[in-house]
């Protein structure tokens, strides 16, 4: 069934459940091709699914359930016993006009195409390093199909597109120490916009940082934080930015003039981001998506909020509610959660302006971050900076301060936004910080 | 069983089609999921996940094709095999029947409702009390593989999984059944996480460390059985080179046997279809046999098959291990804790990781113990035990002689979510070295 045909099964399955005394109830329908190419100790591998599920949730006045399955949306279910508390569904909200991204329509990559991407990343990797090698590069396109209907009158259909890349390189350490690795997580909505010879770039000096980077004593220099490690920074403070509890927490944080972060700083999370991977025109409930800002020039104005969320004078909702996979209940977060870039302002123009500092290009794990306690630590490698120039690679770092102290400290955005696949895409410039440290990991290579 | 009257002779047929050169390999892999939840908390009620689908796969001088469908369906397997297929991509392959049984009523697991009381009120005869939102769930599976003319028996799986999070850390454990014995174990657990919740984490220090059996489990999850499946072997050289390799002292032998694993989720044969067999990864301290799947024995006169596992039908199978189980030792709970004043007892492990190339292994330990005069006295917080495998291995200094299931848990290497078991009795490590863990 193509999902231009599910919507009448939709309406009949809400029609079956009304009459069956569920006053709420929604049905959703996925249906997606993806297609999976890979290099690794296995062998090259080229996998092409096609996926169809369905998910339905209902409420009548005492209880509840939720199911999902694959294939046709059943009519009649068998549904399971409703033992959940009772829930309500969001009302139709007008959307603002949507124009579909034209690469939505474009084929998904081809098996031959797509491991001539892999490989020819592998080839520029040994190019740009000697030595260097790619582990393992996986690479993933799909697209996919949504319809969606509710017994309040939703009724959503939207298209998704999205390609993953992951991979992992080793290089000799040079040193008669064990090699090092280093990987890459992307995602952009076509497989075709990934380019090798700048991703090979990117992960040769992640590598050549990890095999000669040396080891640090602790430093408070200033530091310019490149957009993968500063869009993880993003991610760790999701706590302060999104769902109910977040404007509590920020509070703590704000300075005597009530803000929480730098006027240089302004947070925003957009479902329909121009041009953004998750672009759509709605959330997994149907919810007109929006941009909202959650910090202004350092001055908070909300956390990011599903319709059901907010309540109370100010708070606003946007369609947040994410539905990856239609095993997936809708759970709010971030869509498209980024950092404002400012524009006009080159990343190389904040190195060139930094006396004596660190420039951090990546991060080498998750981190930790604490809001209550105001602590953050992250492990991360990049170069020293004397005079502007890079002057020797670092690694074994960890970036560690408190949370507010970051968010006051951002002293410059660059202009080169850019986004990662983490808990949604998050995104960020470059960013100048100051007021933070900088010291040695631990004796775990690993660590973190 | 829901894929009995699919006509797996038919199927095999068409598989021998596209297995026309020397050395392919063509397999058809039917599965149905069943999953329930009874999320923790009460308030979202019984959450049910039914699927099912088919995968066909290729494999030829090294290279792997693979097409999948949520679907059980003549069509859609015959869209599968041109997938697939090399020679004749646009030819049309039959279609053989595939009648699929439908589901059995209303997807329902009343067992799960009456777990987190259980839980609940062994806590309380703990005399403790804090509060507790246990999510669980059933998972159930049916598997059919057809990889040839011979054609093996279904197979099923049935356990179930707990998970909570709590103030002080995550929780979760997978269980074979959900029983008054289960409860209590798990009951047991949370109570020593909130004992120590406030533990500080111990200095960094190297001495003895005494891991019981759920946590010696888990160190032999990732520092033998991920190091001897033959893809991370071959990210650093040649998997039939590892046989032989001395990995720790004579003492320590360790064996995979999906035959032996706890009732519900015993296999007879593995995710391709090969007969499981009781595969001794370490013997003596030696590598013998290491982890392999029907791909990885097809270009090897050494590794053998039986050990291919898989996520779902979307994802290509890999070789993994199932039940591992540490032979026993000769020594008491007592002798393992003599003379290692100011060690640590660790009964828990959170997670462990391996970095296939370097061989460097950590296990994250959510609490334990301090040694003291013979016994487990003082509880520290969290902390990391790592190393280098060879190492960590070379360090086991003694084994309990009371193996017990235990340190059943999710491993989601590469990204494929499996279940896995073990049967394991306490182990002594001397001179390792232990972080703390924030």
């Amino acid at each position: 069934m193509a999902v231009t045909e599910a919507a009448p099964a939709l309406a009949g399955v809400l029609a079956a459940l009304g009459r069956a005394g569920f006053e709420e109830a929604e049905a959703y329908v996925k249906s997606g091709r993806s297609r999976r190419l890979a290099l690794g100790p296995g062998g090259p591998l080229a996998a092409f699914a096609h996926e169809r599920g369905w998910a339905v949730r209902a409420s009548g006045r005492r209880a509840s359930f939720a199911a999902a399955g694959t294939g046709f949306l059943p009519p009649r279910g068998p549904w399971p016993e409703p033992d959940g508390e009772p829930f309500r569904l969001p009302d139709p909200v007008p959307s603002e006009p949507w124009s579909a991204p034209e690469d939505l329509d474009a084929p998904l990559i081809g098996e031959a195409e797509g491991l001539r991407l892999l490989e020819s990343l592998g080839q520029a990797l040994a190019a740009e390093l000697p030595g260097a090698r790619l582990i393992e590069a996986v690479l993933e396109d799909g697209a996919a199909d949504h319809t969606l209907a509710s017994s309040r009158g939703v009724e959503a259909r939207w298209r998704s597109r999205l390609a993953a890349l992951r991979v992992e390189g080793a290089a000799p350490s040079g040193r008669g120490r064990d090699p090092v690795t280093a990987g890459l997580r992307l995602a952009e909505r076509e497989a075709r916009r990934f380019h090798p010879p700048a991703l090979a770039r990117r992960l040769a000096d992640r590598l050549a940082i990890a095999a000669a980077g040396a080891e640090i004593e602790g430093d408070r220099a200033e530091l310019l934080l490149a957009p993968a490690v500063a869009a993880r920074l993003l991610a760790g403070l999701a706590p302060l930015l999104v769902g109910p509890e977040a404007a509590a927490l920020a509070a703590e944080l704000r300075d005597r003039r009530g803000r929480v972060a730098s006027a240089a700083v302004t947070a925003i999370d957009d479902g329909r981001l121009p041009g953004g991977a998750l672009a759509a025109p709605c959330d997994g409930e149907g919810v007109p998506t929006r941009a909202v800002a959650l910090i202004e020039e350092g001055e908070y104005r909300q956390p990011l909020l599903a319709w059901h969320q907010a309540r109370g004078p100010g708070a606003v909702a946007s369609g947040c509610s994410r539905r990856p996979s239609w095993r997936d209940l809708p759970s709010p977060g971030p869509t498209h959660l980024y950092l404002r870039p400012r524009r006009g302002v080159a990343a190389g123009s904040l190195l060139a302006g930094l006396a004596r500092g660190y420039y951090l290009l990546d991060a080498a794990g998750a981190g930790s971050f604490d809001p209550a306690a105001d602590r953050f630590e992250l492990p991360v490698c990049g170069f020293a900076v004397n005079g502007g120039r890079a002057v020797a690679p670092v690694s074994r770092a960890v970036l560690a301060g408190g949370i507010g102290a970051l968010l006051r400290g951002v002293q410059a955005v660059a202009r080169d936004l850019a986004f990662l696949p983490l808990d949604g895409m998050i995104g960020s410039p470059s960013l100048l910080v100051t007021g933070l440290a900088l010291h040695p990991a631990g004796p775990d290579p690993e660590d973190g | 069983m829901p894929t009995s009257q699919l006509d797996r002779a038919a199927v095999s047929r068409t598989l021998s089609q596209i297995a026309e050169r020397p050395g392919d390999l063509a397999d058809a892999f039917f599965e149905r999921v069943e999953e329930v939840e009874l999320p923790g908390g009460g308030g979202p009620g019984v959450r049910a996940r039914r699927e099912e689908g088919l995968a066909v796969r290729l494999v030829r001088g090294g290279r792997t094709w693979l097409a999948s469908r949520d679907e059980i369906s003549a069509a859609a397997f015959a869209d599968a095999v041109r997938r697939v297929a090399r020679a004749l991509p646009t030819a049309s392959y039959s279609e053989p029947r595939l009648p699929v049984a439908p589901w059995e009523g209303a997807p329902a697991a009343p067992e799960l409702a009456a777990f987190p009381s259980a839980v609940a009120r062994a806590v309380r005869d703990l005399r403790i009390a804090f509060p507790l939102a246990l999510t669980v769930r059933r998972h159930r599976r049916w598997l059919q593989v057809v990889a040839g003319p011979l054609v093996p028996d279904p197979e099923r799986e049935e356990f179930y999984s707990v998970a909570a999070e709590l103030p002080w850390g995550r929780f979760g454990a997978l269980l074979p059944r959900l029983d008054d014995g289960a409860a209590v174990m798990v009951a047991a657990t949370l109570a020593e996480r909130f004992r120590a919740r406030q533990a500080a984490p111990p200095e960094r220090f190297r001495g003895v460390v005494v891991l019981g059996p759920a946590a010696a489990a888990v160190l032999l999850h990732e520092a033998v059985a991920h190091t001897l499946e033959a893809d991370v072997l071959a990210a650093s050289g040649d998997p039939e080179s590892a046989v032989g390799v001395r990995l720790g002292p004579e003492t320590l032998s360790v064996l995979d046997d999906p035959g032996s694993a706890p009732e519900g989720v015993r296999r007879t044969t593995d995710d391709e279809g090969r007969a499981v067999r009781r595969r001794w990864l370490l013997q003596s301290g030696e590598v013998r046999q290491p982890l392999a799947d029907a791909r990885w024995a097809l270009a090897s006169e050494v590794l053998l098959p039986g050990a291919g596992r898989r996520g779902g039908r979307h994802d290509p199978p890999g070789p993994r291990s199932t039940h591992l189980e540490l032979a026993p030792g000769e020594h008491d709970d007592d002798e393992l804790l003599a003379g290692a004043e100011g060690g640590l007892w660790a009964d828990e492990a959170e997670r462990g990781s391996l970095d296939p190339l370097t061989g460097s292994f950590r296990l994250d330990l959510p609490l334990a113990r301090r040694i003291r005069g013979g016994g487990a006295a003082d509880p520290v917080g969290r902390c990391r035990l790592s190393g280098r495998v060879a190492e960590l291995l070379a360090s086991v200094a003694g084994i309990g002689r009371a193996a017990r299931p235990a340190g059943a848990g999710w491993c989601a290497k590469g990204g494929q979510k499996l279940p896995v078991w073990a049967t394991c009795p306490a182990l002594r490590l001397e001179g390792v070295e232990v972080t703390p863990w924030r």
